[in-house]
C-alpha cells in the first residue's frame, strides 16, 4: 500500500510540475485527481499528521475568505499551517494542498489544516479527515442545478456532521437561522458570533431571501432587524427558535464606506477595535468567523485582529487595478446574494462608472443562469446618473443584457461582446474613472489575466496611498 | 387600461429566479404604455382570481410545497371557476405538478394536487437537468422555446395538449417527447431560465389572451427584442446547431 501512496504522490508532483511549466491552468486540482486515481484514500496518510488538527470552513459564501484570514492569524501566532489558500474546496484541491507541501517520502510538517470545503463536499472529505472544529459561514442559494435544493444542501451537512466524534466544536453564524440551527440538531459545544442589530445596519429585504420559515416548526419567522438575505435577528413566534445571543459580536459597525470596514470587536467585557482593509459587511462576517474560530484555538486577541488588520484578498475575490489613470475592481460574483452584495458595493462613493459583467455557465459556475433574476440588479437604478455603460460578456451575455433590460436598464447602455478581449478593452476606454467588473467563478480568471496583462496591479497597502482617481 | 397580475405564493414559490417571468410580462406591458398592478398573493391574503388578468404559480422546495396545498385547498373553487372563464395562467415546475391529479412519491404514496388539470406526477429515480429546446405552436406560428429544466417529478400528460415537442433535453417524462401542457389558457412548462423573458414571442402570446378575456381586440405594439432573440438563439445553436 505504502508503494501505492508513494507512486500517487509522485506522479502527483509531477504533474503539478508540468502544469507549472506549460502554464495551462494553476494546477490545483488536477494533480489531486491524478493521485486520487491511484490511491484513493490518499488523505489518510496525511490526515494524522497535522500536529493540531483540523479545521473546516464550509458553507455558502465566504469560505476562501474566512478560511485565509483563519490561516494567517494562526501563522501570525507562529504556526506551520497546511491550506488550501485558492478556493480549490472539493476533494481533489484538498488533496493537492497536501501534496504541495509533502516530502517525497509522504511527509508533511505542520500544525494545522485549515481547510475550505465545498458543503456538497463536505460528507466526502470528512470520511478522510476527521476536523477538531467546523465553521460555518451561512447558507444561501447557490447553484441550485449541482446541489439540489437547500434544505437538502443543509441536511447532508447535519448528516456529516453528526458523523464527527462528540467532542467536535462548532463555530456557527448566530445571525443566519438556517446556520444556528445546526447546535440543537448535532448537540456539539458551539460557539456562535454576530452582528449586533441595529438599526444602521439593517439592509433591504432582498428578494432572494432564503429562509423566511422556522427550520423547526415552519411558522414564518418574525425580524426585529434584517441584515442582509436571511440574516438578522429572527425569532419563531410559534416555537420559540431564536437568534442565539453570540459570543463574540461585532457593534458600533462602520460599513458604508469604501474600502474598510471598522467595528468594535466584544467578547464578555473585552472589546478590541478591527479597522478591516476590505469593504462590505459580508466581509466583517468572514473576519468574524476566522477570528471566532482562533480564540477557540487558544490565540491570543490582539495577534488576531493584528493579522485581520493586515488582510489581503487573494486573487478574484475583490482585487484592484491601475490603468493609465483609471482605477479597476474585479470581483468574483457567484449566487444571488454575494452579486448583491457585490451591488451594494457599487453604490458606495459617487464616481460614474462602468460596468463590465461576465458570466460563464460552466459546471463550477452553475450550468442554470437563472439565479441572475435572484439578484437585484434594480437597486443599481437608484443612483442611475453613476452608471453609464453595462459590457456583457461571457458565455451567458446575451441572458446578462436580457436580465438588465428588464430590470429597466436603457437598451442603449447595454451591450454584448462575447470576446473577453475586447469587452475589456471596450470597458477601459470610456469616459469613465472608474471600471467595475463582476464576473462568475470561470470567467474570473481569463479576465483577471487580461487585465492583468495590460494594467498594474494595485497591493492593497498601496491602495490606501494611492491618490483618489476620481 | 390597467393590467392586474397576481404573483402566487412569492415568499414561498420563488425557486430558480421565477419571479423573472412577473417581471417580463409586467414590463412589457408597461413598454407599450399600460398600467400594471401586481399583487402580491401570500398565505391566507384575499384573492378573487375572477378580478384577476394574469396568474403566475412558481415552483417551491419540498417544505413550501406542503404548506401551500392546505392553502390553495381554499382557494380551489374560485380558481376553478376563473380558469373556465379564461383566466390566463403560468405554471412553472412545481405549481405545474400542483395544478394536476396527484404525485405519486417514491413510496407510492399518492399526493392529491388540485385537479384543475388531468394530468399526474411520479417521483423519478434521476433529476432531469439541463438545457432545454422546446418547438411550440402558438396562435398557429411556430416558435423555439428555450429554457433549463431541474425537476425530479415525471409528468404525464393524458390527453392534454402539451406546450410544445421537446428538440433537446428532456420535457415532461423524458420518454415521450412532451414538455408543459396547456388547458384552456392555463399554460404550464417545467422550463426556469426564466421561461418568458428569453421567450418573447410567448409572452406576448400571453398579453394578447388577457387582453382578449377583457374583451380586448388589440393588435400589439412591436418592441425591440434583439437581446431576447440573441439569448434565444444563442440557446437554440448550442443544443441544435
Amino acid at each position: 500500500m505504502i508503494f501505492r501512496f508513494l507512486l500517487a504522490l509522485w506522479l502527483a508532483k509531477i504533474a503539478m510540475v508540468m502544469s507549472k511549466l506549460t502554464g495551462k491552468g494553476r494546477g490545483s486540482s488536477l494533480p489531486g485527481m491524478l493521485a486520487l486515481r491511484i490511491c484513493p484514500d490518499i488523505l489518510k496518510h496525511y490526515s494524522s499528521q497535522t500536529g493540531r488538527g483540523a479545521i473546516m470552513i464550509t458553507g455558502t459564501n465566504g469560505k476562501t475568505t474566512t478560511s485565509n484570514m483563519l490561516a494567517g492569524a494562526l501563522e501570525h501566532a507562529g504556526y506551520k499551517v497546511i491550506n488550501n489558500r485558492e478556493g480549490a474546496n472539493l476533494l481533489t484541491g484538498i488533496v493537492t494542498s497536501f501534496i504541495k507541501i509533502s516530502s517525497f517520502t509522504g511527509k508533511v510538517s505542520c500544525d494545522y489544516a485549515v481547510l475550505e470545503v465545498d458543503e456538497a463536499a463536505f460528507p466526502v472529505v470528512i470520511k478522510w479527515i476527521q476536523p477538531r472544529m467546523v465553521t460555518i459561514t451561512n447558507f444561501f442559494r447557490d447553484q441550485l442545478d449541482r446541489y439540489g435544493e437547500l434544505d437538502t444542501t443543509i441536511s447532508k451537512v447535519v448528516g456529516a456532521l453528526k458523523k464527527l466524534s462528540a467532542d467536535t466544536q462548532l463555530v456557527l453564524n448566530s445571525d443566519d437561522p438556517l446556520v444556528a440551527k445546526i447546535a440543537a440538531e448535532t448537540g456539539y459545544q458551539t460557539t456562535y458570533y454576530g452582528i449586533r442589530p441595529a438599526a444602521e445596519i439593517s439592509g433591504r429585504a432582498s428578494y432572494s431571501r432564503e429562509a423566511k420559515f422556522c427550520p423547526f416548526c415552519s411558522e414564518a419567522l418574525t425580524y426585529a432587524v434584517y441584515i442582509y438575505s436571511q440574516l438578522g435577528d429572527y425569532k419563531c413566534p410559534n416555537c420559540g427558535f431564536t437568534r442565539p445571543v453570540p459570543d463574540i459580536e461585532a457593534a458600533s459597525v462602520r460599513h458604508r464606506q469604501a474600502k474598510t470596514v471598522g467595528a468594535v470587536i466584544r467578547s464578555g467585557s473585552s472589546e478590541w477595535r478591527l479597522e478591516l482593509p476590505v469593504q462590505g459587511l459580508y466581509n466583517l462576517y468572514n473576519a468574524l468567523a476566522a477570528f471566532t474560530a482562533s480564540i477557540k484555538l487558544g490565540l491570543k486577541p490582539e495577534v488576531v485582529i493584528a493579522s485581520l488588520n493586515r488582510y489581503l484578498p487573494v486573487t478574484g475575490r475583490m482585487e484592484t487595478f491601475k490603468y493609465k489613470n483609471k482605477k479597476v475592481i474585479l470581483a468574483l460574483v457567484k449566487n444571488p446574494t454575494g452579486f448583491n452584495q457585490a451591488l451594494d458595493g457599487l453604490l458606495v462613493g459617487d464616481e460614474e462608472q462602468d460596468l463590465l459583467i461576465a458570466i460563464n455557465d460552466n459546471d463550477a459556475d452553475g450550468r442554470d443562469v437563472s439565479w441572475l433574476w435572484d439578484v437585484d440588479f434594480e437597486i443599481l437604478l437608484e443612483r442611475q446618473e453613476r452608471f453609464k455603460r453595462f459590457i456583457c460578456t461571457g458565455q451567458r451575455a446575451e441572458d446578462m443584457a436580457v436580465r438588465l433590460k428588464y430590470a429597466g436598464v436603457s437598451v442603449a447602455q447595454i451591450s454584448i461582446e462575447k470576446d473577453y478581449n475586447l469587452a475589456i478593452q471596450a470597458a477601459l476606454s470610456g469616459e469613465c474613472q472608474v471600471i467595475s467588473m463582476l464576473a462568475t467563478y470561470t470567467a474570473v480568471w481569463p479576465v483577471e489575466k487580461i487585465l492583468s496583462g495590460m494594467s498594474e496591479r494595485v497591493k492593497f497597502s498601496e491602495d490606501h496611498g494611492m491618490s483618489s482617481v476620481s | 387600461m390597467k393590467i392586474t397580475v397576481c404573483h402566487l405564493y412569492p415568499d414561498l414559490l420563488n425557486l430558480y429566479g421565477d419571479r423573472g417571468n412577473v417581471l417580463a410580462f409586467v414590463q412589457r406591458c408597461r413598454w407599450r404604455g399600460w398600467q400594471v398592478e401586481v399583487m402580491e398573493v401570500n398565505l391566507g391574503d384575499p384573492v378573487n382570481f375572477a378580478d384577476v388578468d394574469f396568474l403566475f404559480i412558481g415552483g417551491g422546495s419540498d417544505r413550501e410545497q406542503n404548506l401551500i396545498a392546505a392553502d390553495m385547498g381554499k382557494r380551489v373553487e374560485n380558481l376553478n371557476r376563473a380558469i373556465e372563464n379564461k383566466l390566463v395562467v403560468l405554471a412553472i415546475c412545481g405549481g405545474y405538478q400542483l395544478l394536476g391529479k396527484y404525485y405519486r412519491t417514491p413510496e407510492g404514496k399518492e399526493i392529491p394536487g388540485l385537479g384543475l388539470l388531468d394530468i399526474y406526477t411520479v417521483a423519478g429515480d434521476t433529476r432531469l437537468i439541463g438545457n432545454v429546446a422546446v418547438e411550440a405552436e402558438l396562435d398557429s406560428k411556430k416558435t423555439m422555446l428555450v429554457g433549463f429544466e431541474n425537476h425530479g417529478g415525471k409528468t404525464f400528460i393524458n390527453d392534454t395538449m402539451p406546450l410544445g415537442k421537446v428538440v433537446s433535453g428532456n420535457g415532461n417524462n423524458g420518454v415521450d417527447g412532451t414538455e408543459g401542457a396547456r388547458y384552456k389558457n392555463v399554460f404550464c412548462s417545467y422550463l426556469h431560465g426564466p421561461l418568458l423573458p428569453k421567450n418573447p414571442a410567448l409572452t406576448d402570446y400571453l398579453i394578447s389572451l388577457a387582453l382578449e378575456r377583457r374583451g380586448y381586440d388589440l393588435e400589439l405594439t412591436e418592441l425591440d427584442d434583439s437581446f431576447e432573440e440573441s439569448a434565444n438563439k444563442a440557446m437554440v445553436k448550442r443544443l441544435i446547431g
